[in-house]
């Protein structure tokens, strides 16, 4: 599949203004959280100097309330965020696409039903979906977190897969297969698949930028990660201690700006893709 | 030979899909404290059992009253046979913190002030977002519309709170233009006087514009895709070869795009309704969220389920609710299709 | 000679994409007189509806127009304000029966609703007025009356064209402009249609109906004269019966022999079938546009465009076979 994507991707890509400037952001969000900690060795967890310093040059970011720096904190959310939104969406990815694929390809009764329990998930908020499933666990590592999110959030996908396979199963192509005795697997392999890849990367990109938010909204309501950092960890520590009633701005702007830089660009980065893959939807 | 009429049976199926729906979440919550491994219950029940010394007559009362509601002890069948029959009768348990108070009626308590919350800061969301939404399609290619578009897709991946907690760092704590918690002065007690409604309204404020500018977002980048796909259409084209006026057209247009929307409203209230509820945290808004994030901290589960419980009815009537409108404006459905 | 109905003048008009220019319609002259079915026939794609488009004064990006004159029933209506062409031209001088004819009326409106909304647009009339006017033309058309009180999904196919023509009609304009009107209709709703269309020039409500189509076993029922068009150009016009027996353009030619080959499924169906594929009019060949298809081909035809040459006052034709040749 990946092969796939890589032939659909040519140079025309790259004179879609939308296209450059979200990779552009995606690029400096990612650098920061990978790059980041080679160039600012402070640990994010270590009281690093005065509590609730303003930022300075010694603090980029100042301190939070504990005495531990912003900067740091956000280098290494940025990066607990985004391998959490990654892990999720490859999940919700993997459910919808195989719900997808069957209904769409099976047809008939296996698709009622999954279509039904596609609309019920889709029906039942994930959001509150999540709250109540992560309620029930005391400790949450990020797997478990990125699966909460990940089994919530998978219809949407699931139904316009089911949509482009429904389209595509009865080309001449897919026949040629059926008349050549390959298995439905093989043929879904095949023959499907590969004709939805540009689909399905979309939806990933798509799925990453909402399951990052789902964390923060998680972690806001005290169901994120009990292990290691997210930005909706730090904005979590910043709402209960206080931060925005005692003025404390450097700490809980910049994570929440990096959060809607890197949804608002993965967006971007979809409609982009969009364009390129059906021109049809453009301007005219 | 005499049909039922088409709009009566899309309503049917609605209410048998939400009611199947209803269902279902009901067996989640079921089996959710049940099915999760390490027993979360259980390990809540040890927590109260260790708490006895400090206070304990009270808390033994919790602990048979708790153990007596989830009946751990009994078949499944038949703790799911309580459980629903205990749900029939409006009964949502006993709540754990908030000893001896009933879940139903504390939630009912709380439910007015984020439904008070929710339902304008929706419907005014919607009305806007369409409205820019239908502008920026209208204008497309123009300085307007570029202009526009980014602004809706940057505010449509904001997350609620975070406007909020800008908000009120902006507008209460540093500007000091509005309050910078609850939802009336301490001072106060609740009352229909002019001063407390004054006062209420003073405080109603920014929760209800962080919860509408980010949802103006999203329902403006819908409405502009689909008023451009309509503005397309055929009938477009021959409307404006009968000689018909831009305006005239527009407002055709306007309508049939808005008749999506008003379904995608009842698709996305649950979302809005999530965010709704950590923005309430931001703003020590008596809500249900607030409500919520108490029972979360104390792991009080008779809360947490008959709070969702409360959440996701409403929301399902809701839907109802929309989808019975929807059928009665479009007339593809109101009206009976004859065909070729 | 009296004046004709419509005369277009060097018609040019492209729609500017990034790839390039597609030049839909490329120098087109052609008259219709008043009193007359016209039918102008050409294979998918060779700029029919863009050339109606054009005809109509319905230009609007990316179509661009280049060049060209119109003047219809005395009115010149290239080069005056859409706004001006929406209130005097289109509903009273030109109505149109769109190629979509099934997905052309709003379907969240009841018909009567489009229809005050259309004739207000054009004079003040109360809503009793609109609907008796409507309840007559219905009545003298022999459509059901209480049609116009549904919605269009309400309607079957044939009744909708039907409908369509009837409201587009209402204000008696001098042309009326058909695109394909039949390719989506079963053989009998056809002819319907046909009759009726026939029937509404005969009662004096429209004085002319152009008809645009690829299917010529239709055109020959009804159409007074033809113009053939081939790659955005017109390779040939006359008296439908002359063109009919007595082609002169090798693409008419061959269009006429596809038609008369006895294999009655392409017949039936009107299916034009000429060796080779239509060319580009985002590259169109040099010289003669129909040379790369064309049996008589010749040296010259590479090079160099034939002109539309009137061979009599009646007909014209763009090929070098007919250069110099005169017909009457
Ligand atoms: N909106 C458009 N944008 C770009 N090209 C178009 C558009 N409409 C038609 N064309 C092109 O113009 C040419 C003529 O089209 P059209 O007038 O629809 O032909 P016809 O009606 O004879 O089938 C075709 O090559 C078609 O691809
Ligand atoms: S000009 Fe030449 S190529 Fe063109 S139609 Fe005539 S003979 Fe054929
Ligand atoms: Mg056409």
């Amino acid at each position: 599949m990946l092969s796939g994507i890589s032939k659909l991707i040519k140079p025309e890509l790259f004179m879609i203004k939308k296209f450059d400037a979200s990779l552009g952001v995606l690029f400096a969000v990612f650098a920061l959280g990978f790059i980041g900690p080679l160039l600012y060795q402070v640990q994010p967890t270590a009281v690093a100097g005065p509590l609730e310093a303003p930022p300075s040059r010694q603090f980029p970011l100042g301190t939070d309330a504990y005495g531990k720096d912003v900067l740091a904190q956000l280098i290494a959310g940025v990066r607990g965020s985004l391998q959490i939104g990654a892990t999720a969406a490859a999940i919700s990815l993997l459910i919808g696409v195989i719900v997808g694929l069957i209904a769409g390809y099976k047809g008939k009764l296996v698709d009622n039903l999954l279509m039904m329990l596609t609309d019920i998930v889709l029906l039942l908020p994930s959001i509150l979906l999540m709250i109540l499933i992560a309620a029930y666990f005391k400790w949450r590592d990020p797997l478990l977190v990125s699966i909460i999110i990940g089994v919530t959030s998978w219809p949407w996908v699931a139904r316009a897969v089911r949509s482009q396979t429904l389209s595509l199963k009865n080309r001449e192509f897919v026949n040629l297969s059926k008349m050549a005795g390959l298995s439905d697997f093989q043929i879904v392999i095949r023959d499907i698949l590969p004709n939805i890849a540009s689909y399905i990367f979309m939806a990933y990109v798509l799925l990453m930028s909402g399951a990052m938010i789902a964390e923060t909204g998680l972690s806001m309501i005290g169901l994120g990660t009990t292990q290691g950092l997210t930005l909706g960890n730090i904005l979590f520590w910043a709402q209960v201690l206080e931060a925005v009633r005692r003025g404390l701005w450097w700490w809980f702007i910049p994570p929440g700006a990096t959060l809607v830089a890197l949804a608002a660009s993965l967006l971007m980065l979809a409609t982009a893709l969009d364009e390129y893959f059906n021109p049809k939807l453009r301007g005219s | 030979m005499a049909t039922i009429s088409p709009f009566i049976i899309y309503i049917l199926r609605k209410i048998v899909f939400i009611v199947a729906t209803f269902f279902i979440f009901l067996l989640i919550i079921f089996a959710l404290p049940r099915a999760i491994p390490g027993n979360p219950v259980a390990a809540l029940l040890t927590q109260i059992f260790q708490q006895a010394q400090a206070n304990p007559d009270t808390v033994k009362a919790v602990y048979r009253k708790f153990l007596e509601e989830f009946g751990l002890t009994k078949p499944l069948h038949e703790q799911l046979f309580d459980f629903l029959s205990r749900l029939m009768m409006g009964d949502l348990g006993t709540s754990i913190a908030f000893y001896p108070r009933k879940v139903a009626e504390l939630v009912a308590s709380y439910l007015p002030w984020t439904l008070g919350l929710l339902i304008p800061a929706i419907l005014v969301a919607w009305a806007l977002g369409n409205l820019l939404g239908a502008w920026a399609a209208y204008r497309r290619r123009t300085k307007v519309d570029n202009a526009l578009l980014p602004v809706f897709l940057v505010l449509s991946q904001v997350p609620y709170y975070w406007l909020a907690m800008i908000l009120l760092y902006v507008l209460a704590v540093t500007a000091r233009v509005f309050p910078v918690a609850g939802a009336y002065p301490p001072s106060m007690s609740p009352s229909l006087t002019p001063a407390f409604v004054l006062a209420m309204l003073h405080h109603y404020t920014l929760p209800f514009l962080s919860i509408v500018i980010v949802a103006i977002g999203g329902w403006a980048i819908g409405m502009r895709v689909l008023v451009i796909y309509e503005l397309r259409s055929d009938y477009v084209e021959y409307s404006e070869l009968l000689g018909l006026s831009d305006k005239r057209i527009l407002g055709y247009v306007f309508r049939n795009s808005i008749l999506p929307q008003v379904t995608g409203l009842a698709l996305s209230m649950g979302t809005v309704m999530g965010g709704a509820l950590i923005t309430e945290l931001v703003f020590s808004y008596p809500g249900t969220g607030y409500l919520l994030f108490r029972a979360l901290s104390t792991l009080d589960y008779p809360l947490i389920q008959g709070t969702f419980i409360i959440l996701v009815s409403t929301l399902l009537a809701a839907n109802l609710i929309v989808d019975i409108l929807y059928a009665y404006i479009d007339p593809r459905i109101r009206v009976s299709y004859v065909g070729e | 000679m009296p004046e004709p109905l419509l005369l277009g003048l060097d018609l040019r008009a492209s729609y500017r994409l990034r790839l390039g220019e597609v030049k839909a319609v490329d120098g087109v002259d052609i008259e219709i007189p008043r009193d007359s079915i016209v039918g102008l026939a050409g294979e998918s794609g060779c700029g029919k509806s863009t050339l109606i488009n054009v005809l109509l004064a319905n230009i609007r990006p990316p179509l661009v127009l280049k060049s060209g004159r119109i003047l219809l029933d005395g009115l010149e209506i290239l080069g005056i304000s859409r706004e001006e062409v929406r209130k005097k031209v289109w509903g009273v001088k030109v109505s149109i029966v769109p190629q979509s004819a099934l997905n052309a009326l709003n379907p969240t409106k009841r018909i009567i609703e489009l229809v005050k909304d259309a004739i207000r647009q054009h004079t003040p009339a109360s809503d009793q007025e609109i609907i008796s006017l409507c309840k007559r033309r219905f009545e003298e058309l022999n459509l059901p009356f209480d049609s116009v009180y549904k919605y269009p999904h309400e309607l079957s196919g044939g009744m909708r064209q039907r409908v369509i023509i009837a409201i587009s009609t209402l204000l008696n304009p001098r042309l009326l402009v058909v695109d394909e009107p039949t390719s989506a209709l079963d053989v009998s709703t056809q002819k319907q249609v046909l009759k009726m269309m026939v029937d509404m020039k005969k009662e004096g409500i429209i004085d002319s109906i152009l008809f645009v189509t690829h299917e010529l076993p239709v055109l020959r029922q009804v159409a007074s004269h033809i113009y053939i068009m081939y790659a955005g150009k017109i390779v040939e016009y006359g008296p439908a019966d002359s063109v009919f027996f007595r082609p002169l353009h090798p693409y008419t030619k061959a269009l006429m022999y596809s038609v008369m080959t006895p294999e009655p499924e392409s017949r039936a169906r009107g299916l034009v079938t000429i060796p080779g594929e239509p060319p580009s009019l985002l590259m169109p060949p040099q010289g003669c546009r129909f040379h790369p298809r064309c049996p008589y081909v010749m040296d010259v035809c590479k090079k160099s465009e034939p002109r539309l040459v009137p061979l009599s006052d009646e007909r014209g034709v763009a090929c070098f076979l007919h250069h110099g040749e005169s017909v009457n």
